[in-house]
């Protein structure tokens, strides 16, 4: 039954993913600006008949349905066309840029739910005391921080003045990584470099500390409050009328039922994470995906704005469907 | 109780550390510019004249110097991504600047304009529409292979031809535009070639040094997608690896015949090896550069100038660049359509000041709209200069006073205010110029556009009042830059594209079309100061200046000065220990 469903729900995907398609086509040619007249740049001359060769080359000079279908009938292949100033097969593009992406979202993940789970339970298990004012006085700091202001100031502490981190980039050239999957750290791992492994987690800290930070503190924040609900709860008494020492009252009973709020959450920041990081990725160098795209705006490159948001579009829709199929597994009572 | 009361204490402790550690630094906005300035040359007549010169050598170093010495990684912090490796598919500076320590082309230019003889031993005009090129012998592709003119012969072919570039899909080179009358060319023997022009083309030289000439054996070998992904050229360091968004790595090519003879040293590169690494946001760049992870930085912010100045392992270098700057205002609506409140506006705004405060005194004050480098700007233009009562005089004249006694001028109860439009990059400007005409009682206040391609149709329709802007003249002429921003605007053309104050002035456009295709140096030289001349008194602008090109290095980076065309050439640089 529930194999059906999420069959369902992985079907549902494709409409949705015409849907935004179509959508981002549209919005890309009402924003004002002309790709063509961007690539042509502030000073320096243009030749005769140079925008029209462009603009037919572009397809631009053809009316907009005409553009449409050209776009959606490759795009149903696979094929999102080229971009405007890269000159190479945006599917190409994307996929080179997403695996960095990737390790540094999950970076952040992992750094958020580290930093953020015991100080959500905590929290709630020692309510008042001075640990929960202090953490939760950081959680607030930690979202009201704005990424790129955090990351300049770990960059000025960790790296300027105690040189303990480098400042931006994935790997030092000298490491001598051989790629495998395009995550470096775990690319070092499976060619059993060490000198790659450390230098890749070197350059991997203090982007996803800037990245996490607002996560951990909406995570943190989340748990502890739900956990704060849920230990008032009749069973969790119970359990503990029961004799069952607090650890497991916390962890087995309590901790369980918190989860479902945090998960929605934590599965909502996943796709935070992977879409909102241009800033963090321009600031430390990061040749991820955020930062293409935001080029590609800035350029008008139409094709490629389309595919990335289509890969964001399909992100989100995914770690939603993730999400829902995970609260199955945490309530049984909740179906799809 | 005692214990999380202490954790309490560590936390607050460590973050007011973490404050003092970091010198509280003031939260830099991140700006993420896609700047274009395209260095694209057109079909002027000028003669050019190679001049067989040597180049003067001025080695600023702090310590003693003994000379090159050899070895070492150089790592440069780029500002922006890298288009492509292929030499004949892009059409903008950042690229440009990393290829061409791979490639070579038959000429270059040096870091101040000229251009010189590079993989071409001499060049001759044969007749009006014809070139001839002897290549040098000896000369290898980083692959082994020898350069000859089939090479030359099928590097413009791919250029000129109709969708000469095959991938991702056939499409017509970028660079087409630059050489445009370029028809053929004709290998005469091994080493020499002829460049068939469809017309007289006399600035052939300066627009060669944008094209670079790739193997024809190894790219046919390959491919197109194959040559991108492994680029072999004749430069003075080869590709080793990279991807286009986060890093290019080169290493030394040891069999370099050395680049242009008149640019000694002649011979290989000191440097072991180069990394072109991609650091678009300006603290970073900064940051990497006082750590020594990288040796040379790309555009210092003006705000961070005094910092590094202060840095004893950092050198600061500038020098002037190609964008003069200008408040342009809207000829065509109130109240810049009375030529008289342009003039005093001229006078209104102290454009020294400025550029001592919100540049560090980093440029010079400019007296028109052509950089005081440009070969054709008019010596004669003085800046209009600083004068507070003669700017109120002028605008009461035109009808402008304080007549309610708010601190603002008015006129027929309408207060004078406007908006001063500007891009992100220049936001400090803008508010400059902008505080000095409030103090004179002008309500001018600043709107910052994150995207100017929201702007700029707007300004080009004539919509807006005012804009705090700069514009590039690479090729160090007026083509390229003049009519760009003083033509009529004519759709779909380059005349007026940058057009923003909507001046349309016929005697102007008909001296600039004219001078466009003038083949006599001295009569171009009279028709651009004539049109000059007119916009000078015409002031569709408050003419303020040109600002230098800021770039930083570590101070043990030797041999290295900053291009007006903003060019990274890393051949003669060296590490000292």
């Amino acid at each position: 039954m529930r194999a059906i469903k999420v069959l369902e729900r992985v079907l549902a995907v494709i409409p949705i993913m015409f849907g935004v398609a179509i959508v981002v086509f549209l919005f890309m040619r009402l924003t004002p600006g002309d790709p063509v007249d961007i690539m042509m740049g502030g000073g320096g001359y243009v030749s005769e008949g140079e925008i029209e060769n462009l603009r037919r080359e572009f397809n631009l000079d053809k009316p907009l349905h005409v553009q449409l279908y050209i776009f959606l009938s490759h795009a149903i292949r696979g094929d999102l066309g080229n971009s405007y100033v890269k000159r190479a097969p945006v599917t190409e593009l994307i996929a080179e840029r997403l695996p960095a992406t990737i390790e540094l979202a999950l970076g952040a993940l992992i750094f958020g739910l580290v930093v953020a789970t015991p100080i959500g339970i905590i929290s709630a298990v020692k309510q008042y005391s001075a640990l929960d004012r202090v953490s939760m006085a950081g959680a607030f700091l930690g979202i009201s921080m704005p990424a790129f202001w955090l990351g300049i100031l770990l960059m000025l502490i960790f790296s300027v003045r105690l040189r303990w981190l480098p400042v931006a980039g994935r790997i030092d050239y000298d490491a001598g990584l051989q790629t495998v999957t395009g995550l470096y750290v775990l690319d070092s791992i499976l060619t059993g470099n060490k000198a790659a492994l450390i230098s890749s987690l070197r350059h991997l800290v203090l982007p996803s500390v800037s990245l996490g930070a607002a996560m951990a503190a909406t995570v943190a924040r989340i748990l502890r409050s739900s956990m704060l609900e849920v230990l008032r709860q009749d069973y969790v008494m119970l359990a503990r009328a029961k004799g069952l020492v607090e650890f497991l009252v916390v962890a087995k009973h309590a901790l369980r039922n918190a989860l479902i709020p945090t998960v929605t959450v934590v599965g909502l920041q996943v796709g935070v994470l992977l879409g909102g990081n241009m800033i963090v990725e321009t600031v430390f160098g990061w040749p991820g995906l955020g930062r293409l795209v935001v080029q590609a705006i800035f350029a008008r490159d139409f094709p490629l704005v389309q595919g990335a948001v289509m890969v964001y579009a399909f992100t989100f829709v995914t770690a939603n469907l993730i999400v829902d199929v995970l609260y199955t597994y945490l309530n049984p009572k909740i179906t799809l | 109780m005692f214990g999380n009361r202490k954790l309490a204490g560590l936390t607050i402790f460590l973050l007011i550390t973490a404050m003092i550690l970091a010198g509280c630094p003031a939260p830099t906005p991140v700006v993420i510019e896609v700047e274009k300035e395209v260095i694209v040359e057109k079909t002027v007549i000028e003669t050019v004249v190679v001049e067989k010169e040597v180049a003067v050598e001025v080695v600023v170093t702090a310590t003693p110097v003994v000379g090159p010495q050899k070895g070492g990684t150089l790592v440069i912090g780029l500002s922006a991504d890298i288009a492509t490796l292929d030499p004949a598919d892009y059409r903008e500076t950042t690229t440009e600047t990393v290829l061409r320590n791979m490639f070579d082309g038959l000429v270059t230019r040096t870091s101040d304009g000229r251009v010189l003889l590079e993989l071409a031993e001499s060049a001759t005009l044969v007749d009006e529409t014809t070139w001839e090129f002897v290549l040098k012998k000896g000369v290898t592709f980083h692959n082994g292979e020898a350069l000859t003119a089939e090479d030359v012969k099928f590097t413009f072919d791919r250029i000129i031809s109709d969708n000469g570039i095959d991938y991702p899909e056939p499409h017509t080179s970028p660079r087409k535009g630059l050489i445009s009358p370029l028809e053929s060319v004709e290998i005469v023997d091994d080493y020499t070639v002829r460049l068939h022009l469809s017309a007289p083309f006399p600035v052939a030289m300066q627009m060669l040094v944008h094209q670079q000439i790739v193997p024809k054996d190894y790219f046919e070998e390959v491919g197109n997608e194959g040559f991108v992904k492994a680029p072999v050229g004749c430069g003075p360091f080869k590709f080793v690896e990279g991807s286009l968004s986060e890093q290019i790595v080169m290493e030394r090519f040891d069999d370099y015949y050395g680049g242009a003879d008149e640019l000694p040293p002649v011979g290989p590169p000191p440097l072991d090896r180069v990394i072109f690494k991609i650091l678009p946001e300006a603290s970073t760049r900064v940051a990497a550069l006082r750590t020594g992870e990288v040796n040379i930085i790309q555009k210092v912010p003006a705000h961070m100038i005094p910092l590094l100045a202060t840095d004893p392992n950092v050198r600061l270098v500038s020098g002037p660049s190609t964008r003069p700057a200008w408040m342009e205002m809207n000829v065509n609506k109130p109240p810049f359509d009375d030529l008289r409140v342009r003039l005093a506006m001229n006078y209104a705004v102290d454009a020294d000041t400025i550029l001592e405060t919100v540049l560090g005194g980093l440029g010079i004050v400019i007296p028109g709209s052509l950089s005081p480098y440009n070969n054709f700007a008019d010596p004669t233009l003085e800046p209009y200069g600083y004068d507070a009562d003669k700017a109120l005089e002028m605008l009461a004249e035109a009808g402008w006073t304080d007549s309610d006694g708010d601190g603002f001028l008015d006129k027929e109860g309408e207060k004078f205010a406007f908006v001063v439009d500007v891009r992100p990059a220049n936001k400090d400007r803008a508010e400059a110029v902008a505080g000095q005409l409030q103090e004179l009682g002008i309500d001018a206040s600043v709107r910052v556009w994150g995207d100017y391609s929201v702007l700029k149709p707007l300004m080009l329709d004539g919509e807006r009042t005012a804009y705090v802007g700069d514009w590039g003249d690479s090729a160090f002429d007026p083509v390229g830059h003049f009519e760009a921003k003083w033509h009529s605007r004519v759709e779909g053309t380059g005349n007026g594209r940058g057009n923003f104050s909507g001046y349309s002035n016929p005697r102007v456009d008909e001296l600039i079309e004219a001078g466009e295709v003038e083949p006599d140096v001295e009569k171009r030289h009279e028709l651009y100061d004539e049109a000059q001349q007119i916009v000078y008194e015409a002031v569709p602008a408050v003419f303020l200046f040109l600002p230098d090109i800021v770039e930083a290095c570590t101070v043990n980076t030797q041999k290295w000065t900053v291009a007006a065309d903003g060019r990274l050439n890393m051949h003669d640089v060296w590490l000292s220990p």
